[in-house]
């Protein structure tokens, strides 16, 4: 024995803390967001041809400037914490977050901007047939949302169709951003067409930021503005499209979980577009669906379509320095039915669940069970 | 104050974390060359285990694994917002050995 041990000191234990909060652990949890990137070889494996033979590597894609370089820690914004390519890979992740069920999320870079209508639906065949073939059968805790190529309506219509009755699809993946039409536009029918009756809920999830050809991105410099906050400024517009032109008139029953657009300008938003709406419904009657509808307004408030038709996922929370004003904003945007948790991992700005229940003040049992897990249940019926 | 051995001080490699439990708090003690820093092991942001970041700036600050809030090892204090502070703790060499104050 030393003269350190006789000296009666306590001993320390080394330890290697488990940094997810064991009330996680012990509650359901469904992870809304989690982005799923098979390796190219087993992506080329699967595609059809001509494809499989003319591609020789994934595409670079990306018609913007991607903010990631602006921050020091390695493949941030993206890949940051690790690639799930597998079946295996992905179950390894929901046990180290604690989480029961996934809902996986095709991974790719912005594959949107192949402007090739054929191969991009190529792509995302070849993506569905290796999540049917090789990943859902791995375990029934992984669900996903398909690929589909958004930019050609009638091609991700048959290819809901196609693949849209597997019950391990939950929804269809589509992005939002200023390098896409609006998929509430009425132009995009062909998708809530396929999608009816199937009880697939329709991913709207950020994918990219500022169009190269607009001037407001010409003037943005840094991650924050274009990573942290262009994405609500695209989620406003694009939500806001669906309410205005009638797409839940047409499709009642759809739901749309948006993710990764922010959360907390709801409550402005409810307000705005229920005002603005009634001092200026005039337009409503030429948009295109109440056109071929003969219909003047819309039939509910817009506010209250949100309530009925659309969800949030969670990541990435910001949470205020006053409890008391996290419990206003809570409230305030309803996050009790609203909110659905969501990891977005392995992307930088990934959320551990922990938030949920470490502000048991402004978040109780019941809501912290609600964003968990119960309101993902109530949206998803394949689940 | 409570004193408690942690370790040989060659069982923390330079530029390298470990945590320990020392009574009821949990503790992430960093090594840069020959000085040894200890701080709340549980990131003030989201919870990620400090003992997984990394040393940064030229060995003057500790980054968070998960979304890199970044902190000086002196203070504590996070470098562009100086009230989010780890708690910091007096790590003492004592012959090989490695004591805490808690
Ligand atoms: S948990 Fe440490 S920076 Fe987010």
């Amino acid at each position: 024995m030393n003269d350190i041990s006789r000296s009666g000191f306590e001993a320390a234990k080394p330890v290697n803390p488990d940094p997810i909060n064991p009330k996680i652990r012990a509650m359901e949890v469904i992870d809304t967001d989690f982005h799923f990137t098979p390796p190219w070889p087993v992506i080329r494996n699967y595609l059809a041809e001509p494809f499989k033979s003319r591609i020789w590597h994934y595409p670079a894609v990306g018609l913007e400037y991607n903010p990631e370089p602006a921050n020091e820690k390695p493949g941030v914004g993206q890949d940051s914490h690790g690639t799930a390519g597998t079946g295996a890979e992905a179950l390894r992740v929901l046990d180290q977050f604690g989480s029961d069920t996934v809902i996986l999320n095709p991974g790719y870079n912005r594959p949107m901007s192949i402007f090739s209508e054929p191969v991009l639906a190529a792509f995302c065949a070849a993506h569905n047939d290796y999540m049917i073939k090789e990943v859902f059968p791995v375990s029934p805790r992984l669900k996903a949302n398909m690929m589909v190529c958004q930019r050609n309506p009638e091609m991700a219509a048959a290819e809901i169709r196609r693949v849209g009755n597997h019950s391990q699809f939950v929804g269809v993946f589509t992005e939002f951003s200023a390098l896409y039409e609006q998929i509430g536009n009425a132009r995009f029918d062909p998708i809530f067409d396929a999608m009816r009756g199937q009880d697939l809920v329709l991913t709207a999830h950020s994918g990219g930021w500022f169009n190269h050809f607009s001037p407001m991105f010409n003037g943005a410099r840094t991650w924050v503005e274009l990573f942290g906050n262009a994405p609500i400024a695209n989620a406003i517009v694009h939500l806001a499209a669906m309410i205005m032109q009638g797409l839940f008139d047409k499709y009642p029953k759809q739901k749309v979980l948006f993710q990764e657009g922010g959360v907390w300008w709801l409550s402005d938003f409810m307000l705005r577009v229920d005002e603005f709406y009634v001092s200026a419904p005039g337009d409503i009657a030429l948009t295109e669906r109440k056109l071929a509808a003969g219909e003047r307004y819309l039939r509910k408030l817009p506010s209250e379509y949100i309530m009925e038709n659309v969800r949030f996922s969670t990541q990435p929370i910001t949470i205020p320095k006053n409890p008391k004003h996290f419990g206003w904003m809570l409230e305030l945007c309803r996050a009790g039915d609203l909110f659905c948790f969501s990891t977005d991992w392995p992307h930088q700005t990934m959320d551990a669940g922990n938030w949920v229940v470490e502000h048991p003040g402004q978040i109780n049992e019941e809501m912290q069970k609600a964003i968990l897990a119960g309101n993902a249940r109530k949206l998803y019926s394949r689940i | 104050m409570t004193d408690f051995l942690l370790c040989k001080q060659d069982e923390i490699q330079d530029g390298k974390g470990r945590a320990f439990e020392a009574g009821a708090r949990t503790v992430a003690v960093f090594r840069v060359k020959d000085k040894f820093y200890a701080f709340a092991n549980k990131c003030l942001h989201r919870g990620a285990s400090m003992c997984d970041g990394a040393i940064a700036d030229g060995g003057a600050t500790i980054r968070c694994p998960w979304h890199n809030w970044t902190f000086h090892l002196e203070s504590g204090r996070n470098v562009v917002d100086p009230s989010a502070a780890l708690r910091t703790f007096r790590v003492r060499a004592e012959g090989d050995q490695l004591i805490l104050s808690v």
